[in-house]
């Protein structure tokens, strides 16, 4: 091959640079890094270097009683939110969807609007309401004698975030699920209403079977995120009452940046890592029977 | 939907519009709060302002030493524009590459980046903070800006939209001598122009509302962006819920604008990504 033929043929990846180098030194970079760090032993505030201690720090992670607990609040939650969160959302687009054209953009708009909201606002909001001793949920149950100890109980804490989650990302879900129902042949429903069926059996036999495939990617995506949850956690309340709270995310934030022993909180994005993977792989391969 | 009585169509909407209602009452709430003297958010009255005050905004423009919101502001406007401005460059560059210009391997390199859409940024919070500290970037905006530009989605996202142009018209560009970036430019980039929007404004709202990364790689209240400089009304405001919710107010301000004005962009890039393969 002639140089000038090369270049006719290989050029245009000049295009592709400056993309390459930023995917390259902060996307595959870091993951490989990660991986490698998790073999090592590294505390930034010792003056000791890095060392090698093999699997030392996921058999640390296995043993620690931090790590399972954090595992298992953070289990806790996605098992809470993911599928209330999308029942709601599919509940409120079948609600939306039934609207007439001209308002329903409105709706969409405002249940989504709590999407735009940053974490940190929302979070000091909610813990507005939440607050014990004066905040806005106690002073309405008032009048009844009720105080609930919304975040300080252990049993209610993460409940009491699942709920303000629910709030927070409804509308994004909503808002694919809307759009998924409106791609269903209108025919379809057409056909079934001459053949007799009504709603329930139209929503069952139509709206499901069409919707499958959207409401999987919406289920699984939800699922990834939850399992990555640490904003609202952080800002309402910080991992409490007695750790009940404390997820995976906020512990590894506080391995490495509180504590800065590197190696022991890439080992553990790791094994996050791991579990969102297993949706994530699930996701690809739904992708691609579509 | 068709053959529905008109009541059972009229009480479905009663319930959408009532929850509605719901899921903004926390906005207003907040805004309505950050009206109320002290005394009246710890003896609560009613949802509404008894006697209205500007004070708590008062008390926080007037202390910029003390509440920089400012300055929040400022590093926020400045890293969101910058992030967005580089995502756009580089990944129409990107995209333009891998749709366009029939390179030999561009199936397998796209194969590659969009593996990279199911890894969790949070996942290399870690390797990302030791190569940035390497870099000498922490505490500095381009900690925020330069990795924000590995982002795959938008690779992803303006690709599926270059693969729908004809190709006639580059053909009839270049035979009219129209180079390759001039091509990318007078007719790739005005033809994508929905596709852009849509991109930038979602690069936008999320590097504004971006938590983690300013919590993590940024340590001088200073160089704070808005959520993470509010984030401290947590600790440093603890029981002054007036103080706090105004300050949260000014901070939700420009993205519920934002999202006001672009609604049908953000909420049709959303819908977009779920249905698209």
């Amino acid at each position: 091959m002639t140089a000038r033929r090369f270049w006719r043929i290989y050029s245009g990846y000049l295009f592709l640079v400056p993309y390459a180098v930023l995917f390259c030194a902060f996307l595959a970079l870091p993951l490989g890094y990660g991986l490698v760090l998790s073999f090592f032993r590294w505390e930034m505030l010792s003056p000791a270097p890095p060392q090698f201690v093999g699997v030392d720090n996921y058999a640390e992670a296995f043993q620690s009683d931090y790590f399972r607990n954090a595992l298992w609040a953070t289990f806790r939650f996605t098992l809470m939110a993911a599928p209330l969160t999308v029942g709601m959302a599919l509940l409120i687009a079948l609600g939306v969807n039934a609207v007439s054209d001209k308002r329903r953009a409105f709706y969409r708009a405002a249940y989504f609007a709590p999407a735009v909201v940053s974490i940190s606002v929302a979070g000091l909001v909610w813990r507005f309401f939440f607050q014990g001793e004066f905040g806005m949920f106690n002073a309405w149950l008032e009048p009844w004698g009720w105080r609930v100890p919304w975040l300080t109980d252990t049993r209610l804490a993460m409940k009491s975030i699942v709920f303000m989650t629910l709030w927070w990302t409804v509308g994004g879900p909503m808002v694919v699920l809307l759009a998924g129902l409106h791609q269903i042949p209108r025919q379809l429903y057409e056909a079934a209403a001459i053949d007799g069926a009504n709603a329930w059996r139209r929503f069952r036999h139509i709206t499901i079977p069409q919707l499958r495939p959207v409401l999987l990617f919406v289920a699984i995506m939800n699922i990834i995120g939850s399992f990555q949850v640490f904003g609202q956690v952080f800002m309402i309340t910080r991992g409490g009452p007695e750790q009940s709270t404390r997820v995976l995310v906020q512990y590894i934030y506080e391995t490495a940046f509180t504590h800065y022993r590197m190696g022991y909180g890439a080992a553990m994005s790791w094994l996050l890592f791991l579990c969102i993977a297993f949706f994530s792989v699930l996701q690809f391969r739904l992708m691609r029977e579509r | 939907m068709t053959g529905t009585p008109k009541w059972i169509r009229l009480l479905i909407e009663a319930l959408v519009l009532a929850g509605a209602l719901l899921i903004l009452a926390p906005v207003a709430i907040m805004a309505f709060t950050s009206l109320k003297p002290d005394a009246e958010i710890i003896h609560f009255e009613s949802v509404l302002p008894q006697q209205a005050t500007l004070d708590n905004y008062r008390e926080i423009l007037l202390n910029p030493e003390e509440i920089p919101l400012l300055r929040w502001l400022f590093n926020s406007l400045f890293i969101s524009v910058s992030v967005t401005m580089l995502v756009l460059v580089v990944d129409t560059m990107a995209a333009y590459a891998l749709t366009r210009l029939r390179l030999p391997g561009a199936k397998v390199v796209f194969a590659v980046i969009i593996a990279m859409l199911m890894v969790p940024g949070q996942i290399m919070l870690v390797p990302m903070y030791l190569i940035l500290n390497a870099l000498g970037w922490l505490d500095t905006a381009l900690a925020l800006i330069v990795p924000a530009g590995a982002g795959v989605f938008g690779v992803f996202l303006l690709r599926q939209f270059f693969l729908g142009i004809p190709a006639d018209l580059e053909d009839a560009a270049a035979i009219d001598g129209c180079t390759r970036m001039g091509i990318l430019v007078r007719i790739i980039v005005p033809l994508a122009k929905p596709a852009l929007a849509t991109l930038a404004i979602f690069t936008f709202m999320g590097a504004w509302n971006d938590f983690m990364g300013p919590l993590v790689f940024l340590d001088n209240v200073d160089k704070y962006t808005l959520p993470v400089g509010i984030a401290l009304f947590q600790t440093s405001y603890y029981a002054e819920y007036g103080i706090t919710l105004a300050a949260a107010c000014l901070a939700t301000t420009p993205a519920l604008l934002v999202f006001v004005f672009f609604q049908r962009y953000i909420i049709e890039g959303i819908a977009l990504t779920g249905l698209k393969e």
